[in-house]
């Protein structure tokens, strides 16, 4: 039997959301590097938020999907969806991460510090920790079944708790005047807001063709495991009957 | 339902009864960690005094969290979670007298932590009625949250620490919630009425939560 | 302008920090799912790979 030709997570679906990113990627950081002006309070600070609010938006998106995918799961009971929230779940703790250090590093610059306790960057750092819970459960060896069960649950409530967390923390944060920073000039206008849009996109598509191969590869190891687990299987056969045939490298 | 919820919330009761491990382990916890924070914080500045509501709260949710896990390793012993899925009960009724039973020993632990915080940190209580509507509602809060999260995990062995990972991120609003409406109720914030209303709020968000994901998370694979 | 003024007035590190370690995290994901990916398409059957 002929080793199967390696091949990858790759499709023509992923070629062109990659060439896509990638000319994305190019003009976000032409335009928010070089050819957007300064901002008349932050200076050239502004320019962190060409990667900071994209990657907080589809933070929230990534949730999203992560929370729709579970309850989805819990209805449907197909691998699919359970797959598809782990992909989404890894992608808005990365995103989240990413949120909170370019957060930091424009912090720094604008207010002088690192880190203030307003009420955005404390619930998304409880959020950063609820993501972190829920890659714990998913790396826990269990029983697939259960596994999936208890992570489409803790997937589905990722939302109400973060929705609690947020308006909680939001009017915790408003009683304390000193404490309310915008991040944004309101007047963002004209090349900065095109650069703003353009960075949405980008980074929304390069998320696109990170979740679509995390997805991939989340389905490849769901059937390894069960090649691994049929491999298991045949081999106790074969030691309890050795007589009988067994056939090599079945599958389904 | 109602005597089915009191069923499991008697048994739960009674087991911790004869065992003693609420009153002769979680309560000493909770106030250790009191007289911990003492130490760390120094009474003679002023600290501890204006601190007096969080701290009482961080212990009491310290002290759910051991609620929480002792109430699930009651079950932990092989057999006993099928024997309890044949007696036909109902998942809902089961979280609430799970629930229920969590809550009681939480309330016994509040109140007595309350005299700990008079007499430790001679706090004054003002507002009794405020006092009392926070310690329940954020106290229901805390019982559902913590058997929904508790059954979540009560298959793992390593529930006793991915059980505090998963559940205190989801309990922090209503540590914000409990410690500003405590302060109101010692006369030291405002709003305290709101924040109770916000307790109130999670408390029966994650009681019907619970409710409704209890079963599912019972299920047999 | 001194280069020490001129980097202080730009925020230049901070900006370079930033995007930097935007790459890395995402860049870096993306290469590591990738290689996964790669490597568990060695083991699973071509059948069960319906996407290329």
């Amino acid at each position: 039997m002929t080793t199967p030709t390696p091949t990858s997570t790759a499709s023509p679906l992923t070629r062109a959301l990659g060439i896509v990113s990638l000319v994305g990627v190019g003009a976000t950081a032409w335009l928010g590097l070089v050819a957007s002006p300064r901002d008349r309070l932050q200076q050239d600070a502004v320019r962190l938020m060409y990667v900071h609010v994209p990657a907080v938006t589809w933070m929230y998106v990534a949730v999203l999907v992560c929370a729709l995918a579970s309850g989805m799961w819990l209805r449907k009971r197909t691998d699919g969806w359970d797959v598809l929230a782990g992909a989404a779940a890894e992608l808005a703790l990365l995103l989240t991460g990413l949120g909170l250090l370019t957060g930091s590093v424009w912090g720094r610059p604008t207010w002088g510090v690192y880190w203030v306790w307003d009420a955005r960057l404390t619930s998304t750092a409880i959020l950063f920790v609820l993501l972190l819970g829920y890659q714990a459960l998913r790396r826990y060896p269990a029983e697939p079944q259960a596994r999936s069960r208890m992570t489409a649950v803790l997937g589905l409530l990722l939302v109400p708790n973060a929705m609690i967390v947020h308006f909680s923390v939001d009017w915790w944060r408003s009683l304390h005047q000193d404490a309310t920073v915008s991040k944004l000039d309101a007047s963002i206008e004209g090349l900065m807001l095109f650069t703003l849009a353009v960075s949405f996109v980008a980074m929304g598509v390069v998320c696109a063709w990170l979740l679509v191969h995390r997805f991939r590869v989340g389905w490849l190891e769901r059937s390894a495991e069960r090649h691994l687990l049929d491999a298991a299987l045949a081999d106790r056969r074969a030691d309890a009957d050795p007589s009988a045939g067994v056939a090599v490298g079945g599958t389904r | 339902m109602l005597a089915d919820v009191r069923l499991v919330a008697g048994k739960d009761l009674r087991v911790e009864w004869r065992s003693r491990v609420g009153l002769g382990q979680m309560v000493p916890f909770a106030v250790l960690v009191l007289v911990l924070f003492a130490f760390a914080l120094d009474p003679d500045r002023g600290i501890l005094t204006r601190a007096t509501a969080g701290l009482y709260w961080v212990a009491t949710l310290f002290a759910g969290l051991l609620a929480v896990q002792r109430a699930f390793a009651v079950e932990s012993a092989p057999g006993v979670r099928e024997a309890m899925r044949l007696t036909g009960l109902d998942p809902a009724a089961w979280f609430l007298g799970k629930a229920a039973a969590i809550a009681v020993q939480l309330l016994v632990l509040e109140a007595v932590l309350g005299v700990g915080v008079v007499v430790l940190y001679s706090a004054d209580l003002q507002g009794p009625l405020l006092l009392v509507a926070t310690c329940v509602a954020a106290t229901v809060g805390i019982a559902a949250a913590g058997t929904l999260y508790g059954v979540l995990a009560a298959g793992l062995a390593v529930r006793d620490t991915l059980v505090p990972l998963l559940l205190l991120p989801v309990l922090a609003p209503v540590l914000l919630g409990a410690t500003r409406a405590s302060e109101a109720a010692l006369g030291a914030g405002v709003d305290g009425w709101s924040w109770c209303g916000l307790l109130a709020v999670f408390a029966v968000l994650y009681t019907m939560l619970g409710m409704m994901f209890f079963g599912t998370l019972l299920e047999e694979t | 302008m001194s280069l020490g003024a001129l980097v202080a007035m730009t925020h230049a590190g901070y900006v370079a920090a930033g995007w930097i370690a935007t790459v890395i995290v995402l860049g870096g994901y993306a290469a590591a799912t990738i290689r996964r990916g790669r490597r568990l398409s060695l083991v699973v059957p071509p059948e069960e790979r319906r996407w290329s």
